[in-house]
Formats: structure tokens, sequence, C-alpha cells
């Protein structure tokens, strides 16, 4: 069946290539990109209650464009986020997208290579920060905090196959509706065994979105499946000899999106829910999984964002996000595995004002309350806090 | 009578004051007569990008802001900022390029005369018999 897969995708790349060189269109390359700078105030919390003060180059992206011919472009994007830095070991740079596309027209357009792909409505531009009006995005798409979120176990990162489009149903009525492909994400991330994080041996990742576009509002649902080693750590933990039965769990990603922009008011919501095959000890002589069965694990989160222009360029906005993770957490040899229950609860509210075409401006106030609960009251944590930032935003 | 034909005059005079026609132009070889607004929209917000004979459509906007362009822009049914926005979220996403920009109707109209594919909108006053009118719009004042 991938044989089959593999080679219908390969056969139909070749045909639609012959188009390449016949058809005129071609465009000088273009080199643009943006960055955005931040300067954020921690006002402590009952844990810490230091205040701290940071600028941060939060995150910079480079793209290279180059239309081919009428109907094929590519596209290549590289993002430093955390003032990155190799000497200092800051931060993180990385070759975020590099694709290249093929136009069939309004219905349906093939894109191939590395890619966010489409999932609810943020996803594939949560890092376009000359778009949005947050110096901090809702939580599961801000790039800045992938060293200590783990941001794709909500969203997916990457596909690599993605065919998308629209169909006009109306006058101002359209369906939306993208379908991809990708790896599985870090099934291996041992080089000894292999290319790290790009195995497609045991599955894909196979993903989607379809929508409804009504004059400005848009909506939509999304899906994913794939499988996940999320449990390694646990596995390198007791120095469990066989890795594999952790490592193709099932994992499966639902999400909603419902959104609205006109001149005067903006609105977008989002829910997004993560679900893992749960363990099972078929088959198996290790204890711990024995220990584990039985145990949740699940991830959801949502937001909502209203936004209200005072005049064209200024946007003040008022929003709320709330995630929630429940996952086994290791006592102790003795006591084994309890449930950890961890909630995060983020209201908040901001402006931006677009100063030029090129420069947006951003301020955000977050209330950041966290939730924990291991075992049902064996161990409580209850942390507020507060963030205050601000941020330019700079299209080149 | 002299009453008579300075009241037709100026009623006349008022009428044409209260109106602001535009024209939707295109290249004289594109493969359609008229357009729709929604039509219209989808070829300026890059939703399609090509006309039925797979020639590319290639949009001009005018760049200062005035009657022309207002009345245009409420006709699409979204502010040019708004408009700024969408090219820009094309842009980032490497979905296509914002129209360019033609600082007078003048300049637009023979950009849309010399260049295939092409659409774009002037005055309708200025519309000359190179170009081909897809759909006129009247604006109604108060």
């Amino acid at each position: 069946m991938k044989k089959f897969i593999f080679f219908g995708i390969l056969s139909f790349l070749i045909i639609i290539s012959s188009n390449v060189c016949a058809q005129s269109g071609e465009k000088p390359l273009r080199i643009f990109g943006y960055f955005q700078n931040e300067f954020s105030h921690f006002a402590g919390n009952a844990v810490h209650n230091d205040t701290r003060n940071t600028f941060n180059l939060q995150q910079m992206n480079v793209f290279f464009q180059k239309n081919i011919s009428l109907k094929w472009s590519a596209f290549v994007n590289f993002e430093m986020v955390n003032n990155f830095s190799s000497s200092k070991q800051w931060g993180s740079a990385k070759l975020e997208e590099a694709w290249v596309k093929y136009d069939f027209g309004k219905a349906a357009t093939l894109r191939a290579g590395l890619q966010i792909p489409t999932f609810n409505n943020l996803n594939a531009i949560k890092n376009r920060t000359p778009l949005l009006p947050y110096v901090v995005r809702p939580i599961v798409y801000e790039a800045s905090f992938e060293e200590v979120v783990t941001l794709e176990e909500f969203v997916p990162g990457r596909a690599f196959l993605q065919l998308y489009g629209f169909m006009p149903i109306g006058k101002y009525k359209k369906f939306d509706y993208a379908v991809y492909l990708g790896n599985s994400p870090n099934i291996n991330n041992f080089s000894t065994r292999g290319q790290t994080g790009v195995d497609t041996t045991n599955t894909f990742l196979v993903g989607g979105r379809v929508g409804l576009r009504v004059g400005d509002l848009k909506m939509g649902v999304s899906g994913t499946m794939d499988k996940t080693n999320l449990f390694t750590r646990i596995t390198n933990f007791f120095n469990v000899p066989s890795l594999e039965p952790f490592e193709k769990r099932d994992r499966f990603r639902v999400g909603a999106d419902l959104s609205f922009q006109n001149d005067m008011f903006m609105f977008e919501a989002e829910y997004i829910d993560v679900s893992y095959e749960e363990y099972s000890s078929d088959g198996l002589n290790a204890n711990v999984i024995d220990r584990l069965e039985g145990f949740e694990l699940d991830l959801a989160f949502y937001y909502a964002t209203l936004g209200f222009y005072v005049k064209e360029p200024l946007l003040v906005y008022g929003t709320y996000w709330r995630s929630r993770t429940i996952e086994p957490y290791f006592l102790d040899l003795q006591r084994g595995f309890v449930d950890e229950r961890e909630r995060l609860n983020v209201p908040g509210f901001g402006f931006s004002y677009q100063l030029s075409d090129r420069v947006r401006l951003k301020a955000q106030y977050a209330r950041v309350n966290v939730n924990v609960d291991i075992g049902g009251n064996m161990i409580k944590v209850d942390n507020t806090s507060n963030f205050y930032s601000a941020a330019a935003s700079v299209f080149f | 009578m002299i009453k008579k034909i300075l009241f037709i005059f100026f009623i006349l005079m008022g009428w044409q004051a209260a109106q602001a026609q535009v024209a939707v132009i295109a290249h004289k070889a594109v493969p359609v007569d008229q357009i729709s607004s929604a039509e219209l929209l989808d070829f300026y917000t890059g939703d399609i990008k090509l006309w039925g004979n797979d020639e590319a459509v290639i949009v001009f906007d005018l760049k200062p802001k005035g009657e022309v362009k207002e009345v245009f822009y409420k006709y699409l049914g979204k502010s040019p900022s708004r408009m700024k926005s969408v090219w820009m979220k094309k842009l980032l996403s490497g979905e296509g390029d914002p129209p360019e920009s033609m600082k007078t109707e003048k300049e637009l109209l023979e950009k849309v005369m010399e260049t295939p594919g092409s659409i774009g909108f002037v005055a309708e006053d200025k519309v000359t018999d190179d170009v081909k009118v897809l759909a006129v719009i009247t604006r109604e004042e108060g």
C-alpha cells in the first residue's frame, strides 16, 4: 500500500512537472521576512516573588520565494527564536518550511515538501507575527515557548504533502478543504537507528481540515492521526529493554475553529483535543507498563479573542486561553504512578497598532493561573502570575 | 422658459454630483465580458489566480486614496486596510503577491492596456476604447 502511495505521488509529480518549462511566469527570487522584538515584565508570584524584566528577539523569519512558472512556485522559510546564538547556545534556528507548489486552479493546489499543515485557523500562520495582534500567541502556537511547552503535542508541526483548495457554493460562500500526509514526529530519536524524526516505516501523519467561509465568517473542523513516542522518557528512566510498544501509541487530534473579521470587529476561537491510545501490557513482561495501565493521558486547549478596531489601525482586544493536561505522574518506585491534572487559565487583554505597512506595535497583559493536582490532592499547586509585554513586529 | 432650463440644468448637475461612476477595466483579450462583485473579490484577494483560458490574472490597484478607490473597495465589501492585511497574509504564506499600485488613474489605464490578463479600476469618464469594461459601479451619495 505504501509503495503504491509512493509511486503514485512520484508519477504524479513527474507528469505535472512536464509543464514547468512550458509555461511563462518566471519571476526573480524574492527575499523578505520579519522579526518581533519584545520587552516583558514578570511581576512575580507566590513561588517566585522576584520581578523580572527581559528584552527578547522573540522570533525572526527569513523567506525565499520564487515563482518558477505560472503554476509552480517555491518557498523556503528559516526561523530563529529567542535571541538565537549558536555561540551562546541560546534559542533555536530551524528550517521551518521548504516546499514547491502547483496550482491546478481555484479548486486545488498541491504542495510538496516540508511545510506547516493546515489545522484550525491559526496553525498555518502561527509564526507570521506581523499578521497577529498578540505579543504572546495562544500558548500552543507560541514558538518562543517551545523549549518549555510541548507545542507539537497539541498541533501538527509539519507535513510533507498537502492538497488544498476551495469550492464556491454560492455567491459569497466557499467550502475549504485541506488534506495532508507527514511523518509521525520523532518516531525515531536515535541516530544509530536511521534518520531522526523522519521515519514513516510504521505510520504516516494523516490529517486535514474542512471548513466554510461565508463572507467574513470562517469556520471549520480539523483532525490528525499519527503515532507518538511520548513515553520514551519513561522507558529511558526505567531502562525498559524494548522501546517499541511505547513509540507507537496512536494519537488523535481533533480541532474546531470559528473566526470573523470585518472593519470594526475581529473574533477568533479554537478548540483542540488530543487523545492517545490507552496503555496496554499485552505481550509484555515489564512491571512498569502494568503499573501504567488504566491511567489517562489527554490534552485539551481552547482560546477565544474578541477585538474592536477603535480607529482603523488600532485594535484593542480581550483574550482567554485555557489548557488541560492529564498525564501519569511517577511518585516513586513503591507508590508508582498517579494522575497529574494540570490546568492553565490565562485571561488577558492587549492592543496592536499598525504604525505603517511594515511596522506593527503591540502590547499585552496576561494573568497566568496554573493549577496542578497530583494524585487527587496529594500534591496541589495553585499559582497566579502577571505578565506585561510590549513588542514591535517589523516586516522587511 | 429660462427658469425651466435652469431647473433642468441644476437637476442634471445635482444628479451628476450625487453619483460616482467607477469602471472595472481589463485587458482587451481577457476571456470574459462582465464580472460580478464576488468574482472581482476573488481576483483581488488572490483566491482566483487564473482566467478561464489559464492566463494569469494580474491585478492593479490605485495608490492614492480618493473617491474612485473608495467606491471600488466599498463595492468589494472590504476597506483598503482590510485588503492590505489579506494581501500580507497571502504574501507571508507564499500564496501570492500584493497587486502593483499605480500612482494615477492614467498610469493604471495604460498598464491595463498593455498587460495581458490584467484588471483594474478607473473613473468611468477616463475609460478609452483600448480596454474592456467588465462592470460599472455606481454609488449614490447619502
